[in-house]
């Protein structure tokens, strides 16, 4: 996949930092701070774009912006939210945005206590993996309920990550405060997915083609 | 039944307004009057676009900025396309307020 790794194709990975040659793409940041400041939030929402305020549903205003992408949820305490964001400075710019317009609103908002609360990151290592085999070997770390969810969950020590891992290959990350946590529990599965890598029966499956897909071998010919 | 007085800016709704001022300023017309005559309109116009009015628009467009507060949904559309069963037009900037006539029976 193109956007696998962001580097890929256009310079090498760094193998020292990523051995298993592939990099887990970030795909969702959520990061908090204080604007220090008690916040008027209907006057909020009908004043600035893009805002909802249902207080009946949720006691906070949600609000968008267009670049960087993202939704904040901003509580009367001057307490806000910032999720969506694909990197850690595009979430710090995101709220740095939030809290500029609250400022413009009239709030004297200030910005306290930024921090990242979570990393999602993702990536496709393209091998079809034995989940149950993963589960039964790793029964300390995982819980692999295919009729409640067709991922294995598998809750790393250290670092302190979990992992959903999917039988297409797929994975996703979740749990950083960091991205190397991201990274590093990637690295750290990597070895034990090729381990439990399922072994495709494609002789089986070649003879089924021509079966399976009439139209494609026709089109082809 | 509590009524929305939303339709009073309609076209219609804004030459009521413009008629039944004139009445009152020439003493045709009491203002208790006028104002009844607003009122049943914010339930004529409710009940006619419940039961009279059987066509359908769909509206399709750059959603530029939307807004939800006290219930009230506010969106402003850029380029938006108006279309039903036998016309349809394009509009650069339309601002859609929408209520929730559920609202209304609770």
């Amino acid at each position: 996949m193109a956007e696998q790794g962001g580097v890929e194709g256009s310079q090498p990975v760094d193998l020292s930092k990523h051995p298993s040659g592939i990099i887990p793409t970030l795909q969702n940041i959520v990061s908090t701070v204080n604007l220090d400041c008690k916040l008027e939030l209907k006057q909020i929402a009908l004043q600035a774009r893009n805002a909802e305020y249902n207080p009946k549903r949720f006691a906070a205003v949600i609000m968008r912006i267009r670049e960087p992408k993202t939704t904040a949820l901003i509580f009367a305490s001057g307490k806000m939210v910032c999720t969506g964001a694909k990197s850690e400075q595009q979430s710090k710019l995101a709220a740095r945005k939030y809290a500029r317009i609250i400022q413009k609103l009239g709030f004297a908002a200030k910005f306290k206590d930024f921090k990242i609360q979570n990393i999602v990151g993702s990536c496709d290592v393209k091998f079809p993996i034995r989940l149950e085999g993963l589960a039964y070997s790793h029964g300390a770390f995982s819980s692999y309920e295919p009729e409640l969810f067709p991922g294995l969950i598998y809750r790393m020590k250290q670092p302190k990550i979990v992992l959903l891992i999917f039988v297409s290959g797929k994975i996703v990350i979740t749990g950083a405060k960091v991205r190397d946590e991201t990274y590093t529990a990637f690295e750290n599965i990597y070895p034990v997915l090729t381990e439990f890598r399922k072994v495709q029966q494609w002789y089986a499956s070649q003879s089924l083609c021509p079966a399976l897909y009439p139209t494609f071998n026709s089109y082809h010919a | 039944m509590a009524t929305f007085e939303l339709y009073r800016r309609s076209t219609i709704g804004m030459c009521l307004t413009e008629t039944l001022d004139d009445m009152v300023q020439n003493g045709t017309l009491s203002p208790e009057l006028a104002f009844q005559v607003l009122v049943q309109f914010d339930k004529s116009m409710t009940e006619a676009l419940e039961t009279k009015v059987k066509s359908k628009v769909t509206i399709k467009g750059h959603l530029h900025t939307y807004r939800f507060c006290d219930n009230v949904w506010t969106f402003i559309l850029q380029d938006a396309m108006f279309k039903n069963e036998d016309a349809q037009e394009t509009v650069g900037r339309v601002k859609i307020v929408a209520c929730d006539s559920k609202l209304l029976t609770q």
